[in-house]
């Protein structure tokens, strides 16, 4: 039995490199990319919990976040079609029309 | 139904009336309102014949009123406008006073003020001087006024002065009085500043109003320390006192939750119930335990309280030190230094000492005060007038002298005396400048006296009238103005005050001197004016005399100078021992003062009357020394030395006369300087750079650096806020860390 405490450090180094590929990163999809990862390193901790603890909370818990991850892609990816349609590029830096 | 019988039974029985004593006010203020709204609408007719019409309405009001007040009852026999004094017991009824409550006009916590107005024999005069003064003055004015393009704005001024005095004297309790107080405050300032487009007549109305704010602050502050003053009687009296004052505890406070505290009937009981006459119980040397007053004494409190009331009346009744306005005043209109500066409104510190006399006997110190601020302003004021040129000037000095003689008369507990020369000083101070302005009027507007002259055969009616008020002003036997005036000398004379004995004999004595001094400038005035030949320098070579309008005022307030004198005498002409008409008449009013003084020692009052000899002999020769040595002057021994040289320190009197003894300068140097010194460094520092530069400017300047420095934060770059996210979200970790670490 592997103890919880190399799942753990597995997932925050999964985090953290999602978590840096977010802020460093310029092209939209890796962004997404990026952030599937942080999401499924919050995943990897609920089930090493979950296992560790011996119930199905953990489980559910990351099942929720799958679906969620899976929604929040189709979606993010329609949106980043979209931004590249009109203006033909998928950089962030390119789309700061918030500002304005 | 015989004379004495119609005369009892008024035509309006008083329970009618008294609902409808606002109208007297109303009406003046509706005038007010039509000729200054739609006066330029209206003409030149219609303005005047609804501003004569309101005053002439509230004349016949007030003489029902007035009437109402003595009226009989026929069929019972028995008065009909007593009402019960809400202080007092069922026994105490306040006689010959009209009184109607129209309920809570505001009030805070158990503070409470009523809108009530109450007509007695004292408010009364007033009431019927100020309407019926007060219309022949906008009866003069119809014709004083004729060429004058702002004629509607004039009269709603008046109409609006009227109103505010009416409100003063109807007023039944300290506040409202206060209402009316300011009222004519402003209205005097409006028509003093009547005509604004000459910046020194501007001046002399602010002048005028900020010297009477020094006043009023004065009075504001008296009022809260007798508010204050009956909340320490109410918790600290016992039965006893109540007794004294002729009423029980508990019938005292329900009167002071219904009506106020500032009412001057309950104000008189409170200084019933302060006399002095058993142990255990509160009278004026009696510690005052808690509140904001606590430690003092009442009767410590009483003294400033009146002396606070003093420096009120002296602003508005033009007494030291707050005479300085008046004489400026007589920049605006004649008719308005009629109507203000003679007959009414500087009367208004007298009216109210007279009010407060109840109070004011309590406190021998502030009465003495009284006394001798009014000789001293007297006889400055009578001393000033000696040298002045300007017609209007003279009798300004005048008014303020005998402004000083009623304040000696208040102050010397001489009431009756002080409103029976209140009054006969309303007629013929009124006729005095009515006359100086009809005088004007037919010499193009010149008010120099030397430069008037010979005016006797031109302006007939002028001059009779002018020569009848000047005699009564003078003091000549048989005019009223004698009699006033020595009323009040020879009660000043004898009447004590406690502890203050000499206080009599100075105020006396500097009486006699004022009566001379007041002799020789009125003289001087009136012969310059009328005697003689026509000066070289007059402006239009023959005088004209006024339109009737002008004239018929004159004689009407010459006649009534001349007839007020019978209110000195008693009932039976020819008894000089009885008492006076006015003193009887007045009794009901000043009842509550006469059990006070009567019940204390602190002040003795005499009821003695004057005898031909030596009294009114005395004070006969001195006003015909005064008149005779003006009337050598200036018929013989002036024009006999024509040409010669004057002596220098004649020149040097009469030069420091003329320019008022430097008054007005040395209030400049002592108290308007270091104010305006004052206020440059408030505004340089506090002003500009505190408040200005710092506080607004500033709040501005640190609002648009910090928006300008946290502008490079809002980028819209999705990354650096998420950026700011992690670096918040490392820090956290970090803390944890260390909290785990520990």
């Amino acid at each position: 039995m592997v103890p919880i405490t190399y799942y753990l450090l597995l997932a925050a180094a999964l985090f953290c490199m999602g978590m840096f590929g977010v802020l460093v990163r310029r092209n939209a999809l890796v962004i997404f990319m990026c952030v599937e990862l942080m999401l499924n390193a919050a995943n990897l901790t609920f089930v090493a919990f979950a296992r560790m603890r011996g119930d199905d909370l953990g489980h559910v818990s990351a099942f929720f976040v799958i679906a969620v991850a899976a929604a929040e892609a189709a979606i993010g990816l329609a949106i980043v079609i979209a931004v590249f349609r009109s203006r033909g590029s998928v950089l962030v830096e390119d789309i700061r029309t918030m500002k304005h | 139904m015989t004379l004495v019988e119609f005369f009892r039974a008024a035509p309006v029985a008083p329970d009618i009336l008294a609902p409808s004593l606002w109208l007297i006010i109303a009406l003046p203020l509706l005038g007010a309102f039509i000729c200054g709204v739609f006066g330029k609408m209206l003409g030149r007719a219609n303005v005047q014949l609804i501003a004569c019409a309101t005053v002439a309405g509230a004349f016949v009001l007030s003489v029902l009123a007035f009437w109402a007040t003595s009226s009989y009852n026929p069929e019972t026999g028995r008065l009909a406008a007593v009402y019960p004094n809400p202080f007092g017991l069922e026994r105490d009824f306040v006689r010959y006073a009209l009184a109607y409550d129209y309920g809570t006009w505001f009030s805070v916590g158990d503070f409470r003020v009523n809108f009530g107005l109450m007509v007695d024999h004292l408010s009364g005069i007033l009431l019927l001087i100020i309407t019926g003064v007060g219309f022949l003055i906008h009866l003069y004015s119809t014709s004083y006024m004729e060429h004058d393009a702002a004629y509607w704005r004039f009269f709603a001024y008046l109409n609006l002065f009227v109103a505010a005095m009416l409100t003063l004297v109807l007023a039944d309790n300290l506040v409202l009085l206060f209402v009316g107080w300011e009222g004519v405050g402003m209205a005097s300032y409006l028509l003093i500043g009547f005509w604004y487009d000459d910046p020194a007549k501007a001046w002399a109305g602010r002048k005028a109003f900020v010297t009477n704010r020094i006043g009023d602050f004065a009075f504001l502050i008296a009022t809260f320390l007798l508010v204050l003053l009956v909340s320490a009687f109410t918790q600290q009296s016992n039965a006893a006192d109540f007794n004294n004052a002729g009423t029980t505890s508990q019938h005292y406070k329900a009167a002071l939750a219904q009506k106020g505290p500032v009412t001057f009937k309950g104000l008189e009981k409170m200084a019933e119930g302060l006399l002095d006459t058993a142990a255990d119980q509160v009278d004026l040397s009696t510690p005052i335990q808690a509140g904001p007053l606590a430690g003092y004494t009442f009767g410590g409190v009483m003294t400033a309280a009146m002396l606070l009331f003093l420096l009120g009346a002296a602003g508005k009744s033009a007494q030291l030190p707050l005479y300085v306005w008046l004489p400026d005043a007589m920049a605006g209109p004649t008719p308005v230094s009629a109507l203000i500066h003679a007959a009414t409104m500087v009367t208004a510190g007298v009216y109210l000492f007279s009010r407060m006399s109840a109070l004011l006997v309590l406190s021998p110190t502030a009465m003495a005060t009284i006394a001798i601020i009014g000789a001293l302003t007297s006889l400055l004021a009578a001393l000033i007038a000696f040298a002045q040129d300007d017609i209007k000037k003279v009798l300004a000095y005048s008014t303020v002298s005998q402004l000083g003689i009623m304040f000696m008369g208040v102050g010397m507990g001489i009431f009756w005396a002080a409103v029976f020369h209140l009054m006969t000083h309303a007629f013929f101070k009124a006729c005095l400048f009515l006359g100086a302005g009809s005088v004007m009027h037919g010499n193009g507007d010149e008010t120099d006296i030397k430069k008037l002259g010979g005016l006797r055969k031109e302006m007939p009616w002028t001059w009779a009238t002018f020569l009848i008020a000047t005699l009564a002003i003078t003091g000549i036997v048989p005019l009223s103005g004698f009699f006033s005036k020595d009323a009040i000398l020879h009660a000043a004379h004898l009447n004590k005050l406690a502890g203050l004995e000499w206080v009599g004999g100075v105020v006396y004595y500097l009486g006699l001197l004022i009566a001379a001094s007041t002799a020789f400038y009125m003289t001087r005035a009136y012969l310059l004016t009328f005697e003689g030949p026509r000066s070289k320098e007059a402006k239009v070579a023959h005088a004209h005399e006024s339109a009737w309008q002008m004239t018929l005022p004159l004689v009407v307030l010459a006649v009534l100078s001349v007839v007020a004198a019978r209110y000195a005498f008693g009932i039976n002409f020819f008894d000089m021992s009885a008492q006076p008409v006015l003193d009887n008449f007045l009794s009901p009013v000043f009842s509550a003062t006469k059990r006070i003084t009567e019940g204390s020692s602190l002040v003795v009052l005499d009821t003695s009357r004057p005898q031909v000899f030596p009294d009114y002999l005395k004070a006969w020769a001195v006003a015909m020394a005064g008149g005779g040595l003006a009337f050598y002057m200036y018929r013989v021994f002036f024009p006999a030395r024509v040409g010669q040289p004057v002596p220098a320190y004649a020149r040097a009197v009469r030069r420091a006369a003329q320019n008022k003894f430097y008054v007005d300068e040395l209030y400049e140097l002592i108290l308007i300087r270091p104010v305006k010194f004052m206020s440059f460094l408030l505004f340089r520092v506090v002003d500009a750079l505190v408040i200005d530069t710092v506080a607004v400017r500033g709040t501005a300047w640190v609002t648009a650096r910090v928006g300008s420095a946290l502008r490079y934060v809002q980028s819209g770059d999705a990354q650096a806020y998420a950026a700011v996210m992690a670096i918040a979200l490392l820090g956290g970790v970090v803390y944890a860390l260390i909290q785990v670490m520990q």
